[in-house]
C-alpha cells in the first residue's frame, strides 16, 4: 500500500489537482517538529494524533489552580509554524477607517498590557464521551482544555485604533499555519463584535507571565475566552472586520452544533448554530482514578468548574451514581473566564469502592447533564465527570 | 432509565480504556490505496481507523475535507466513500479480507484469516514478538518447525513476555506448515 511512512511519501499527481507529485517531508520547512513540541510537555501528556498534532493530559494532571504551559492541550488543524517574532506583523483591515499594522513590540508599547486567567477549550473536548463516537480527535472527558494566565493587549483597543465603520459587526482572525499541501484551506473563524469588544478578549503574546510558546500561537494569538478554542486564532497575522459572519468551511461546515438532539449518525441540520461559549462543565482533579485510601481517613475531593459565558453558581457531587446530590464547597471566584475550584471532604466509613460524580450549574439556570446530547461533530461534551477510588481497611 | 444510561456511560469508558491502538494503515481492500493517497497526507491513518462512522457521516467528512483542500477529484469521491463505508462502517460489519484484497498472497490470507497480525507484525513488536524476532530466535534450530507448529496450535506464554499466545486449534496442518516456513524466512 502507498502509505505515507515516516521517511516521507509522495502523492500521485492526478486530474489536474496537483501538477507534480506532492512530497511530504518528515518535518516541512518553516515548521516546529512534533518532537520539539512534545519535548516541552508534561511526560503524562497523551498524543491523540500526530498529523495534525493533538495532545492533552487527563483530569488528574490538571490539579493546578493555573494550568502550567506543559499541561496545556495541543490542537492544531495544520502544521506548527515557526515564525520569526521580529518580522511578524498584525494587520487590521476591512470595515475600518484606517488599515493598521503592528509588530508585537508596537502592540506592547502602544496599548495597555493586561493579564487574565481564562479557559480555553477545544470544541471537541470530551468527544470520547459520545456514544456512538463521532469523527474527530477522541479527547477524553477532561481533555482538550486548560486555564492558564494570558498576557497581551485588549482586542478592542486595537480595533478602536483602526476605527470601526458603522457596518462593523464581526471580526475574523487568520493565522500563519499551513498544511502539508498548498491546497489546505486556511483556518479562518469570525466572532461577533460584542465578544470582540469584551475587555477579556485579547491579542496574546505571553502565557503564564512568560513568553507565549510556539505551539500555543507565538508570536501572537487571539484569545476569545470561554469560547470554542478555534475562535482563538493562533499565529495571528490578519484581523478582518466584516459586516457579516465570515463565510468559509471552518465557519459553515465545521464548528457547528445543532439546536437540539440529533439521531446518532444523522447529518448536521441546516439551521445548526456556530459554536460559541462552552456550556457549564466540571471535572474532578483529585483523586486520580483508582486511587487507594484508608478507611475513616479524610479524602479531600477537588475539582474545577467553568462555563463559557456567565458564572458558576453551584457544584454538587453524588456518591450513589446520581440518585442524590450534595453541595460542594465552591472556592472564591477569580478572573471572569477562569475556572473555579471546588472541594468536598469525605471520610469513608467502610472499605469498598467509591464513585464520585460532579456536576456544575451556572447563574443562567443550566446544569450539566449526565450525558450530553449527541451531535454529528461531537462538540461541547459536558456530561458529568466520574472518578472511582478504593477504600481499604 | 437513569441506571441504564449510567451503565452505558461506564461501559463506554471501560471500552475506550481498553481499546487497542488503532491500526496505522488502512485495511486492504478495493479503494484502500486511493483513500490512503488522498487522506493520509494531512492526517495519520488512525484518524480513519480509530472511529467507525455511518455512511452518511463518511459522506459528510469527504465533502468537508474537499472544502478544506483535500486533493480529491470528483470521480474519486464515490470509490473513497465506498471503501470507507465498507471497512469502517458503524452500522455494517466489515467483510473478511479476501484473496483479492491481499493480492492473492496465500500467506497474507492465512495471517489475516487467523488474526495473526492483531498481535504480530513482520519487523515491529506489537503485543507479541515480530516475525523477524521469532525467526532470529530459532535460527539454526532444526526442531524449530515442530516447536512453532505446536506453539501456534496450543498457545503458550512466557517465552516473549507476559502476554499469552492464544491457541489456534482450527488451523489446518498444511496451512500451519506454510505459515511457520514463511515466519522462519523473515530475516
Amino acid at each position: 500500500m502507498a502509505a505515507a511512512g515516516a521517511a516521507g511519501a509522495s502523492v500521485m499527481a492526478h486530474n489536474g489537482y496537483a501538477q507534480e507529485a506532492v512530497k511530504l517531508p518528515v518535518e516541512p520547512a518553516g515548521t516546529v517538529p512534533n518532537s520539539a513540541v512534545i519535548a516541552e510537555k508534561f511526560s503524562g501528556m497523551q498524543v491523540h494524533s500526530e498529523r495534525p498534532l493533538t495532545a492533552s493530559v487527563p483530569a488528574e494532571s490538571h490539579h493546578f489552580s493555573v494550568t502550567p504551559n506543559d499541561r496545556m492541550f495541543v490542537r492544531n488543524n495544520l502544521l506548527t509554524p515557526d515564525i520569526d517574532a521580529s518580522k511578524h506583523r498584525l494587520t487590521v483591515k476591512g470595515s475600518v477607517h484606517k488599515e493598521v499594522s503592528f509588530s508585537v513590540e508596537e502592540l506592547r508599547k502602544n496599548f495597555p498590557v493586561v493579564r487574565t486567567q481564562a479557559m480555553l477549550e477545544c470544541a471537541g473536548s470530551g468527544r470520547s464521551g459520545f456514544v456512538p463516537r463521532p469523527s474527530g480527535t477522541p479527547w477524553s472527558a477532561s481533555g482538550g482544555m486548560g486555564c492558564p494566565v494570558w498576557n497581551g493587549v485588549r482586542l478592542r483597543d486595537v480595533l478602536r485604533a483602526a476605527g470601526l465603520q458603522n457596518n462593523a459587526a464581526y471580526v475574523a482572525g487568520q493565522g500563519g499555519d499551513f498544511g502539508v499541501i498548498a491546497t489546505a484551506a486556511p483556518v479562518i473563524r469570525s466572532i461577533p463584535m460584542d465578544k470582540a469588544m469584551e475587555p477579556h478578549t485579547m491579542l496574546v503574546f505571553g502565557m503564564n507571565d512568560g513568553p507565549l510558546p510556539k505551539i500555543h500561537g507565538a508570536p501572537l494569538r487571539l484569545l476569545t475566552p470561554g469560547w470554542a478554542g478555534s475562535a482563538s486564532t493562533k499565529w495571528l497575522h490578519t484581523l478582518t472586520v466584516l459586516d457579516a459572519p465570515f463565510k468559509g468551511t471552518f465557519m459553515d461546515s465545521s464548528y457547528r452544533i445543532p439546536r437540539d438532539a440529533v439521531k446518532p449518525g444523522d447529518r448536521m441540520p441546516p439551521d445548526a448554530l456556530v459554536t460559541e461559549g462552552w456550556p457549564v462543565k466540571s471535572m474532578i482533579t483529585y483523586p486520580a482514578p483508582n486511587a487507594v485510601f484508608q478507611v475513616r481517613r479524610l479524602v479531600l475531593i477537588e475539582g474545577r468548574a467553568w462555563v463559557g459565558e456567565g458564572a458558576i453558581s453551584r457544584v454538587q457531587i453524588s456518591l450513589d451514581e446520581g440518585v442524590s446530590w450534595q453541595n460542594a464547597q465552591l472556592n472564591n471566584a477569580g478572573d471572569k473566564f477562569a475556572w473555579r475550584t471546588f472541594s468536598v471532604e469525605l471520610r469513608p466509613e467502610k472499605p469498598g469502592f467509591v464513585t464520585v460524580l460532579a456536576r456544575a450549574s451556572d447563574d443562567r439556570g443550566n446544569t450539566q447533564p449526565i450525558v450530553s446530547k449527541w451531535n454529528p461533530l461531537g462538540y461541547f461534551w459536558n456530561g458529568v465527570h466520574r472518578v472511582g477510588f478504593s477504600v481499604e481497611a | 432509565m437513569r441506571l441504564s444510561v449510567m451503565a452505558l456511560l461506564f461501559a463506554a469508558s471501560v471500552a475506550s480504556a481498553q481499546d487497542a491502538e488503532p491500526s496505522r494503515t488502512l485495511t486492504p481492500g478495493k479503494g484502500a490505496e486511493l483513500a490512503t493517497a488522498r487522506c493520509v497526507i494531512c492526517h495519520d491513518a488512525q484518524h480513519i481507523t480509530r472511529t467507525k462512522l455511518s455512511r452518511g457521516e463518511w459522506e459528510f467528512n469527504i465533502k468537508n475535507m474537499i472544502e478544506r483542500g483535500a486533493p480529491i477529484a470528483p470521480n474519486e469521491i464515490a470509490p473513497i466513500l465506498e471503501y470507507l463505508s465498507t471497512y469502517y462502517n458503524r452500522d455494517v460489519a466489515a467483510p473478511a479480507p479476501t484473496a483479492a484484497a491481499t493480492g492473492g498472497d496465500p500467506v497474507a490470507n492465512l495471517l489475516n484469516a487467523n488474526a495473526c497480525t492483531a498481535c504480530h507484525q513482520v519487523d515491529k513488536r506489537v503485543v507479541g514478538p515480530s516475525f523477524k524476532e521469532v525467526a532470529a530466535k530459532y535460527a539454526g534450530d532444526n526442531t524449530a518447525v515442530g516447536k512453532l507448529v505446536t506453539k501456534i496450535r496450543q498457545g503458550g506464554s512466557g517465552v516473549w513476555g507476559a502476554s499469552p499466545m492464544p491457541p489456534n486449534a482450527a488451523v489446518a496442518d498444511a496451512d500451519l506448515q506454510q505459515l511457520v516456513g514463511w515466519i522462519l524466512q523473515q530475516k
